[in-house]
Order: structure tokens, then sequence, then C-alpha cells
């Protein structure tokens, strides 16, 4: 092959390969600064995610040991690598200061640079965030008792500072977009206190929860109207924080009323409430349906009823000989991948119909294939007969 | 950690690359080979409205301008040197960014097997080019 050094012709570069007009030439040749270049790539990107990109409102995320991700506001990518066997030889526009066109030289061609042999390209795919990490990084140390009895004393606090994490922390850590960041917080009802994201501990839960509904019953407040100003101001007396009182408002209750001045007016959630009662109630293990009712009818406050039902997706029933036992089993407590889902649901019960699954997997997400084509994935459906209800087993 | 991907060029402006893309290697004579730098690799001519070619030594290739389906976007890596934190901590705080430098909307492609060129090229490959047309 001939190949000679180049000394003459306009440096021309990008715009002129692609602005090249019928019946003219262009000479492509090697860059004075040609070579491997590792610290440029190419990555190849749908055209809707570019104004994100040009925002400067992308990162790439994970630890040096997991596979990176690339992040938007609200979306997480797979990055893969994908290699070529062909010679993509890159052109850069022309350098300004190098452009020095020879004016006189009419008969020379312009001449293109290539600056590297890119051997692939870095191509995006839409994956499901690894959230299931922020489950694990927040209950390394909940927010309990000590906690707040301890909030003013700035020496013990730093002691306690292992396994905290401010927005800041998580963002580095987990492999989620901003958006789905935000939402598994909400998720797991985490509550930023003094900068750290936290979930509070059942126990201290449990008894901030009991407190209110005391205070409730003491002060003869109704439940589907508590003044905000009142209960916090009760619960600060009682030792709780403000602010975490308040994050008892927004997870166990909901907003009905702003007032002018400022104070607002919650309502406690029956199924949140009562979810919460039968969960303490089963901590202790399976039990007798009929105990499970009755002492769950007597554990919710007046004016609240519990039905079986809101304990979808919360507990699962099995039958010995006559009797029907009932057991927490939650599916907030599960892995969000649908691989591991199906395998600890089909290790929990080998065969399941459609009514008890569907709570358990209705939160399942995976960019590209709807809920669908998960169980045709992920389980075997069977129908003993015709009118019988379905029936799903592990593949 | 955390990786920026940024863009210092602004909305619009990012300056479009090429890519001139054959399918094999080039292959340049073995005492080229460790001084690639300024060497010349071919002639890319565009014949008519769609017809490109690509001469390279004694071999012709034939190709046309490919819009991508999806862009993609030159990245550079910059290390981003920390010297409070490089004292403090290893080699991993060694902080990276990756600046957007450019956009690819458009590549020659040139997806068929090289046409051995008969006559040997004259040093005004122009001509030669020319006369390669039917």
């Amino acid at each position: 092959m001939d190949m000679e050094h180049q000394s003459v012709g306009c440096t021309g570069g990008a715009e002129s390969v692609l602005g090249i007009q019928p019946n003219s030439s262009i000479t492509i040749a090697y860059h004075p600064l040609f070579g491997p270049h590792n610290d440029l790539s190419l990555l190849e990107i749908d055209e809707k995610l570019i104004p994100d990109i040009l925002q400067q409102r992308v990162t790439i995320r994970g630890q040096p040991d997991e596979d990176a991700v690339l992040c938007t506001q609200s979306k997480t990518y797979a990055v893969k690598f994908v290699g070529t066997s062909n010679s993509v030889f890159l052109i850069p526009p022309s350098d300004k200061a190098m452009q020095e066109c020879n004016e006189k030289d009419d008969k020379s061609i312009p001449v293109a640079s290539v600056i590297k042999v890119a051997p692939g390209s870095i191509e995006l795919v839409e994956v499901a965030p690894k959230i299931d990490k922020l489950k694990i990084l927040l209950s390394q140390n909940p927010f309990s008792f000590d906690d707040a009895s301890n909030m003013d004393i700035s020496d013990e606090r730093e002691k306690m500072n292992t396994g905290l994490y401010k927005w800041d922390d998580l963002v580095d850590k987990v492999q989620a977009s901003n958006e789905e960041l935000r939402s598994g917080l909400r998720a797991l009802s985490a509550v930023e206190i003094d900068g750290y994201w936290r979930i509070l501990d059942d126990k201290y839960m449990d008894m901030i929860l009991n407190m209110l509904l005391h205070d409730a019953i003491l002060n003869d407040w109704s439940l589907n109207a508590l003044n905000e100003d009142e209960v916090l101001g009760a619960l600060e007396t009682d030792g709780f924080p403000r602010n975490i009182a308040m994050h008892c408002f927004q997870v166990y209750g909901s907003k009905v009323q702003v007032r002018v001045g400022g104070s607002c007016v919650w309502r406690l959630e029956e199924r949140c409430i009562c979810v919460h009662f039968a969960r303490e109630i089963l901590k202790r293990g399976k039990m007798k349906m009929e105990t499970f009712m009755a002492e769950w009818i007597r554990k919710v406050p007046d004016g609240m009823h519990a039905s079986f039902d809101m304990l979808e997706g919360e507990v699962l029933t099995e039958k010995l000989g006559i009797e029907t036992l009932v057991y927490y089993f939650s599916v907030s407590s599960l892995p969000s991948t649908p691989a591991e889902r199906f395998s600890i649901l089909f290790r929990e019960r080998p065969k399941w119909e459609w009514k008890d699954l569907q709570p358990y997997v209705r939160d399942l997400r995976v960019p590209g294939l709807s809920a669908e084509a998960l169980l045709l994935k992920y389980t075997r459906r069977s129908q003993p007969t015709v009118d019988a209800e379905p029936v799903f087993s592990a593949r | 950690m955390q990786i920026h991907v940024k863009c210092g060029c602004g909305e619009g402006n990012c300056p479009e690359w090429a890519i001139v893309e054959l399918q094999g290697t080039v292959e340049a004579q073995p005492s080229f080979q460790n001084s690639l730098q300024n060497l010349q690799i071919g002639i890319l001519c565009r014949q008519s409205q769609e017809n490109y070619t690509f001469s390279v030594g004694y071999h012709e290739l034939t190709g046309a301008k490919v819009t991508l389906k999806k862009p993609m976007l030159v990245l550079k890596k910059i290390k981003l040197q920390n010297e409070e934190e490089m004292g403090e901590r290893d080699i991993n705080s060694l902080r990276v960014e990756l600046d957007v430098i450019g956009i690819i909307r458009h590549k020659i492609l040139f997806k068929t097997r090289p046409k051995a060129l008969i006559s040997k090229p004259q040093p005004a490959i122009k001509e030669k080019v020319t006369r390669q047309v039917p």
C-alpha cells in the first residue's frame, strides 16, 4: 500500500468530509496527533436524551466493583461497550488555529485528519434502578429512641454517625436516577434528619403512633381532623422531636386541609393504621386466624374498622388441618429484581393462585417487559380444568 | 461514585465530528507502522449525489453517506486532580469527569469489498479517480 507523508493541502476537518460537494475529493490522512487516545470514547444516545446531556443533568454512577450505569434525572441505563471489527476513522472538526489554507495553491485538495480509530462505541439500555441497595444502606442504622434522646448532645451523635448517609452519599452509592432514588426513599418511609436520610426503627414508630393515638383520646381529638400544631406540640412534650412527629403524619395520614394562618389538618388513614397493628401482632409469629382477628380488631383505634382484605400483600395464610394460620409476609421486604422476587415467592409457596400472587408482583417494573411478559418469563401457568382458577408455579 | 457528564459547548453548538468507516483494517507499510502521524490514508471522493468512493493505495471502495439511527457523542475523559484529596486518600479518589466534545450524526460508510484498481495510480490521484467513473 502506497502512503506518502502529506505535506501540502489546507487542513479541513469533519465539516469538509460531511460537506464535500459532488465531483470533488478530499484527502484522508492520519492526524499529526493520531494515536490510541483512550480518553476519547463514543456514546450512542437516543436523540431525546441529548437535551439532558447538554444541560448537564446526566451522570454515570456505580462503585468500582459494579457495572456502571448512566442516570438521567428520571431513568437509569445500563452502559455496554459494543466493539466493532470495522475501521472507524474518527475525524474531529478542523482546529481553527491550525486551519491555514494556502490560498495560492489551488491544486492542493483539502485534507481531513483522523485522530483515532474507534474500537467501538458505548450503548445504553434502559434498566430498572438497583434500588434494593438503598434499603440495605438505610437499615444499617435506623433512627431509634436512643437517637432521639441524644439529639442535642453532639459528641454522642458523632460516634453514632456510622451507617448514616446524606443525599450525596446515597447518590454515590446507589445506582438509580435522582427521581428513582427519591421514590425509593418515599417507599421506605425514610426521613431526612439532620441532613441524613434515615428509616425509623419499628419500635420507635410504634411508640410514636401509640402516643399520638393516646393523646387523641386524652384530648378528644377526631382521628379524621387532627390539628397539626396541636398534635406536634403534644408529641413534643412527650419527647418526640417535631420533624419526626411530622414524619409520622406523612406515613400514617394525609393532609385534608390547609388552614389560612399555616396550621394544617390531617386525617389518619384507616388502612395504614390497621396494617401497622396487624404487623405488630404478627411479629410474634404464625397464629390462628381467629386469635389474630380478635386481637387485631381489639387493637385498632375506635372508629376504625380492621378488615382482612387490607392485608393484601402483607400477610399470607395457610391451612393446617381445619385451622387457618396467618403470618406476616410483606411485599415491602422482598427484592425488586424479578428473578430474586420470584425465587423467594416460589420458595415460600410452590403454587400460587392469581389473587394471592398479584399483590406480590404488581409493583415489579422492568423496562421493555410488560406484566404479562414477566409472568411468562418467570412462572408456569397451569389450569387443571377449563373453569378452574389458573395456578402459577416456578419455571 | 459519580462521574458527571459535562458539556461545555452549549445547547445546539456541539461541534459535529465525522466518521469514515470501512470493513477490515487499513495497514500501512511496515516502515510506517510506528509513525502513522500525518500519513495519507486515501482519497475520499464524492462521485455524484449519493456515490462516494474511497481510494486507498490500489484499492477502491464504494459507499454512501448515512445518517446514524441514533447520534453518537464524543466523550473525553478528564481527570480532575484534587491535591487535598490526593494527599489523604489513594488513587481511588481520583475524580473523573466526562466532557462532551462533539456529536456525530453522519458517517461515510463503505461496506463493500475493495475493488482493485488495475492501473498504477499516478501522483495526481484526483485524476485517477475520475477516470474510474464508467
